[in-house]
């Protein structure tokens, strides 16, 4: 079969439904789903986890695997029916006309496989080309996928690249045979953002290059906005609003987009005068999904009798191009309404200094041979002269991407590892050689930590209020049994958990919740410190505004320093008194929120407001792509750390960022930068991002 | 008294028995032949949430054999319900057989009627009855765990009575006083083949899952800092565990019974060992949870460790052995010193591989995000192992239990094969066939009993493990 030809739209899903089939009944996960994709177009398919984006994308490949099935409704790709066609003519297609690029590179390429045989496959197997010619396809496309040194790359196995440039190479794979359409699954989400842009920009350049059309599966609606033209909002197993990125974003008609926007950071937002807008409830689960309206329960707008009495249908916004929406009420509703302002909060006074670091160091020896010992030993510069301080009530920011030593500074702090030189003070306590078997129960329970990965952060075996009751007897709160069950309950109540869930399971509660009852034990001892290893990024926006609200909330009420860990910007911003940001084990640049937004930047810092995406069509961005891959902390380059990606390099003069780490610069009011550029390349930089008049 | 035939007055099933097995054969093969050339079997969701296929030539195969089958299981049943009903001999040897187990029926049925009504409620062990394999393998295990249990009430003659008219006579030979039949033969001394396979049972039963038990305790105290802790701690029990591991096991079996060597005391000194680790354990697990707590804590490990203590004692000491301190009053048992040496040697070849499933589970569990909280809240490195690994690393463990319970069996039945470990006369199945195997070519029975019988233990093992593995991936 060769490639037909077909004027029409390269993707239409009409009324598309899809249910999984289980021992207890069935599970529809995407229901009366439309949209179309014309050449050359770019759609985005946005939508919280569970909301059916990505069955969506595996009914396009029919890959639903054995209890998946369409229900209903067709998927006509250049015209012709997907739901009807035979396994046979499926194989020819898949690869060969339409390509899916997954979110773990590493889990899609085969590491048993070198990379050039991987990518010669394709052609070999859909067009029975030879092998010298695949071999010129190939290195053509890494090429083309801005990868150095490609001869070597077709040589190498997957484990021997970084992230980002898998990513890559599997991109490199999807566009091996030139495809019409291209399904991209939350392509950039295991990457760091400075990676991340990169990829993207990549994306894109190729979309225009190979022509090629889109379906863009991504929960971040600020990367939609960057990469696509169109996009469509799904919530719960449904497309709500569907339009361009233009007037979806802008003008939009279905209260649950307006509420995503609403519940994002976006520049302007502040946690003091301007709070974010949390969505009330949860997303429902597919079995217990409300009659009429699935957003009702959670709707601001919704009108009992009226939203819940019917099955709702996909009707036009007048006067737009393609605009559609599932609500009932979106001409009734005044779209241009402020949102009801929430009470405004004093911004909290800062108070003494807790926490003083002055020129940590942290060093790693990693040695060849675990039982003889021996061997190359290597040191690992995980961090590097680390020096601020940290008062009172007081949110720090830690920026940075990985690799860059924030989770090995957190240990040092917690007392995991001890520093290798340099001084923490905790109050007047020096605690930085001290493990935390050796530190008293005031101290521990003075420095708590709220983890990432709400899935990973309780123990999935104990009950809940088990587990909080464990922290309290840890740092002998209560005197008896009694006391402390009281005593967690009150906690449940501070984090805003109903009380009955004390005797729940784990698996019982939604990611939001247990990253609450994470947030419970770490304030169990009523911790003075605490440290948030991005404690919402692994979280659905909706949730994210809710957790970041509580969190401030406990901090205004306990007093307490908050030491927040995070790569995403927004929320930095939105939320922190004062930003460090570290790479590669240095502090490459700490001042204020405004300060650090505000030029002069540091190159890196520069780089990384760029690359974080904005949903926001008002928002001008400089664009600035960083090359290369983040330097290991193993090899690290000599000089100024950042020497190896910077584009301002050039502007200092001789050799000096090559060979001498820079110093630590003051710029007055406590802003620092560690760079070499003088004074008046950093009163030449103008500012990343800037938002346009209304 | 007539010698009873296989089926007695139900021979007349036989030749439809004959007929439904032989249909079975060829739709089967029917089956496998069609699938190669069947198109895609079509298969459509109903509206009511169910899926239905149809689809010519191979979907009639499949219905066939789906029907042959479930024809074949309704006559087997026929032969078992009918000896129950009929009375003792008129259903020949299988209807006997039937009669004689009907403790083991009834508790069975009661068993899997009330597990699969309430088995919602019942976690993993409720899951199993959503998996067919799961179900079998639990049914063939707890067959033989009522059979030892009720073997007292199933037996038709001791264990040890011979009747020197029986030697070697074939299943279904009347007793010389006409009160009862050998229902399957008699063995090279005249003794009953059905009653010492049975009480064989009850051995098998008694000792396997205990000394799995065992291993595993030695297996989880070892392979849990193993884990944890890494570097050279994990690089010398790692590199222990590889040696004994890399030792032949029947070699090992040799010299640990050898007299020399059991006059020296070495498997009781071994067992001093291993035998300390359950005791080891169970205090740790104690005090690492509620030393915040320290008079609960004192009351529960005084507890365990006088209990616990007093077991121990009395399990080494063993009078007239170089291990023997306890006063006779007070010591509650004697193992014998035999038994003694079949869980060392049991615990000795199994905690190996059990140390590397911990230890590797662990490695896996301790980068976990509540193995850090545990950390940064000051917890001590034994409550993290016992309370926040261990018990998230069960799924694998209880699964690799079943399978080792199969083993151990087997191991068991090797050393019976082989004379060591238990008495000549044990009736357990390993010494049973190793008994009757010189005398294969002439009388078969003695030792075929007792090999179906360990075979159907451990097949049902396996499948039972099968099940868990499946039902405790799926949600």
């Amino acid at each position: 079969m060769t490639k037909w030809d077909y004027d029409g739209p390269i993707l239409e899903i009409d009324n598309l439904s899809i249910s999984f089939f289980t021992r207890l009944r069935e599970i529809p996960a995407v229901m009366d789903f439309s949209c179309t994709v014309q050449p050359g177009e770019a759609m985005g398919l946005v939508g919280e986890s569970g909301c059916g984006k990505s069955t969506v994308a595996l009914g396009v490949m029919r890959d639903l695997g054995k209890n998946g099935r369409i229900v209903g409704g067709s998927i006509k790709f250049k015209g012709r029916d997907l739901t009807t066609m035979t396994e046979e003519e499926l194989r020819e297609i898949r690869g060969s006309q339409i390509a899916m690029i997954y979110q773990e590179p590493m889990a899609s390429l085969n590491p048993a496989m070198k990379i050039g045989q991987q990518l010669m496959e394709v052609p070999m197997i859909h067009e029975g080309v030879s092998k010298a010619e695949a071999y010129k396809r190939a290195l053509e496309v890494v090429t083309d996928v801005r990868l150095p040194d490609p001869e070597r790359m077709l040589k190498s196995y997957p484990h021997q690249l970084s992230g980002g440039q898998q990513q890559r190479i599997v991109i490199a794979m999807a566009l091996m045979t030139k495809p019409a359409l291209l399904i991209l699954d939350e392509p950039t989400t295991a990457l760091d953002v400075t990676v991340e842009a990169a990829v993207v920009d990549l994306v894109k350049d190729l979309g225009k290059k190979y022509g090629t059309s889109m379906l863009f599966i991504s929960h971040n609606l600020g990367l939609v906005l960057e990469t696509c033209n169109r996009l469509c909002v799904m919530y719960s197993g449904e497309a709500v609003e569907t339009g361009s990125i233009k007037d979806v974003f802008d003008k939009m008609r279905h209260p649950y987009t307006q509420a995503l926007f609403r519940s994002i950071p976006l520049p302007g937002a502040d946690k003091n005068s301007r709070p974010l807008v949390a969505i009330p409830g949860n997303f429902p689960l597919p079995h217990e999904r409300p009659p009429g309206c699935n957003f009702g329960p959670r709707c601001d707008y919704f009108e009992a009798g009226r939203c819940d009495a019917q099955e709702i249908t996909m009707a036009p916004v007048e006067g737009q191009d393609r605009h559609d929406t599932r609500c009932l009420k979106f001409t009734e509703i005044d779209w241009n309404a402020p949102p009801e302002v929430a009470a405004k909060q004093e911004k909290t006074a800062v108070g003494e200094v807790v926490l003083r670091m002055e020129d940590l160091r942290k060093y790693y020896e990693v040695s060849a041979n675990a039982l003889f010992g021996g061997g190359d030993t290597k040191v690992v510069k995980a961090n590097e002269t680390l020096s601020f301080e940290a008062r009172e009530g007081e949110t720090l920011a830690i920026v940075g991407e990985s690799g860059c030593g924030k989770s090995t500074f957190a240990k040092v702090l917690m007392g995991l590892e001890t520093a290798t030189a340099g001084t923490i003070m905790l109050y007047d306590n020096e605690i930085q050689s001290t493990p935390i078997e050796s530190r008293n129960t005031e101290t521990v329970s003075g420095v708590q930590m709220v983890f990432q990965n709400p899935f990973d952060t309780l123990n999935p075996s104990m009950t809940v209020g088990r587990q909080i009751i464990r922290a309290l007897e840890i740092f002998g709160e209560g005197k008896t049994d009694a006391d402390r069950r009281e005593r967690m309950l009150e906690l449940l109540d501070l984090v805003k958990l109903p009380r009955a869930f004390a005797d729940r399971m784990p698996r019982q509660l939604s990611g939001g919740q247990k990253q609450r009852v994470g947030i419970a034990r770490a304030f169990a001892g009523g911790a003075k410190i605490v440290v948030a290893d991005e404690p919402v990024s692994a979280l659905d926006v909706s949730v994210q505004a809710a957790v970041t609200d509580l969190l401030m909330e406990i901090q205004r009420k306990n007093k307490t320093t908050l030491l927040f860990i995070s790569h995403d910007l927004s929320i930095v911003r939105y939320l922190s008194d004062r930003v460090m940001v570290m790479y590669l084990g240095h502090v490459v640049e700490l001042g204020t929120t405004d300060q650090v937004f505000a030029p002069p930047y540091h190159p890196y810092t520069e780089a990384l407001l760029s690359a974080v995406p904005i949903a926001d069509t008002r928002v001008k961005k400089k664009h600035i792509v960083l090359e290369g891959e983040i330097p290991s902390a193993m090899n690290p380059p000599p000089g100024c750390p950042f020497q190896t990606r910077c584009r301002w390099k050039s502007k200092v003069p001789g050799n000096l960022c090559e060979t001498e780490v820079p110093p630590v610069r003051r710029l007055g009011n406590g802003h620092q930068v560690k760079c070499h550029l003088s004074d008046a390349d950093f009163a030449s930089m103008e500012p990343v991002i800037e938002v346009a008049a209304e | 008294m007539d010698m009873l035939t296989w089926t007695g007055a139900l021979s007349a099933l036989n030749p439809v028995l004959m007929i439904a097995a032989g249909l079975l054969l060829i739709a089967v093969v029917l089956q496998i032949l069609t699938s190669f050339f069947a198109a895609d079997p079509g298969i459509t969701a109903n509206p009511d949430g169910t899926v239905a296929a149809q689809g010519g030539i191979y979907g009639l195969a499949e219905r066939a054999v789906r029907w042959l089958f479930i024809a074949l299981v309704v006559i087997c049943l026929a032969y078992l319900v009918a000896g129950i009903v009929m009375p003792m001999g008129k259903a020949g040897i299988v209807g006997a057989i039937s009669k004689r187990l009907l403790p083991v029926w009834i508790a069975l049925i009661v068993l899997f009627v009330l597990s699969f009504n309430f088995r919602r409620k019942l976690g993993l062990y409720g899951k199993l009855f959503d998996s067919t394999i799961g179900m079998i393998g639990f049914g063939m295990v707890m067959f033989w765990v009522f059979t030892a249990l009720f073997s007292n009430q199933i037996i038709t003659s001791g264990v040890l009575d011979q009747i020197a008219q029986l030697k070697n006579k074939a299943p279904g030979s009347p007793l010389p006083d006409g009160t009862g039949w050998y229902l399957l033969g008699g063995d090279h001394l005249g003794r009953d083949v059905f009653s010492r396979m049975i009480k064989g049972s009850l051995i098998v039963i008694e000792i396997a899952p205990l000394a799995t038990l065992f291993a595993f305790m030695v297996g989880i105290t070892l392979g849990l800092p193993a884990g944890y802790y890494g570097g050279r701690l994990d690089a010398v029990l790692s590199f222990l565990a590889n040696l004994i591991l890399a030792f032949p096991v029947i070699l090992l079996f040799y010299l640990l019974v050898t007299p020399e060597i059991v006059t020296t005391g070495l498997p009781q000194f071994m067992a001093v060992v291993l035998f300390l680790f359950p005791l080891i354990f169970m205090i740790v697990l104690l005090n690492s949870r509620y030393y915040v707590q320290p008079t609960r804590r004192n009351i529960m490990i005084a507890a365990v460790v006088i209990l616990g203590g007093w077991l121990y004692l009395s399990l080494i000491s063993t009078p007239d052995t170089r291990i023997s301190f306890l006063p006779k009053a007070i010591d509650l048992f004697n193992v014998p010193a035999n038994i003694l040496i079949v869980f060392v040697s049991v615990v000795f070849v199994n905690s190996p591989t059990v140390f590397r499933i911990v230890r590797g589970i662990t490695l896996d569990i301790k980068t976990r995000d509540y193995v850090s909280a545990a950390q940064t809240r000051g917890e001590r490195p034994w409550y993290i192992m016992l309370w926040e690994i261990l018990p998230n690393a069960r799924g694998p463990l209880i699964v690799d239990f079943c399978l080792r319970i199969g083993y151990t069996t087997i191991l068991l039945g090797t050393l019976g094969f082989f004379g060591l470990g238990l008495s000549p006369e044990s009736p357990d199945w390993g010494s049973t066939i190793n008994a009757g195997r010189k005398l294969l070519t002439i009388a078969p029975h003695p030792a075929i009993v007792p090999a179906l019988a360990l075979l159907s233990l451990v097949l049902g093992l396996n499948l039972l493990a099968d099940g868990l593995r499946e039902e405790s991936l799926k949600d």
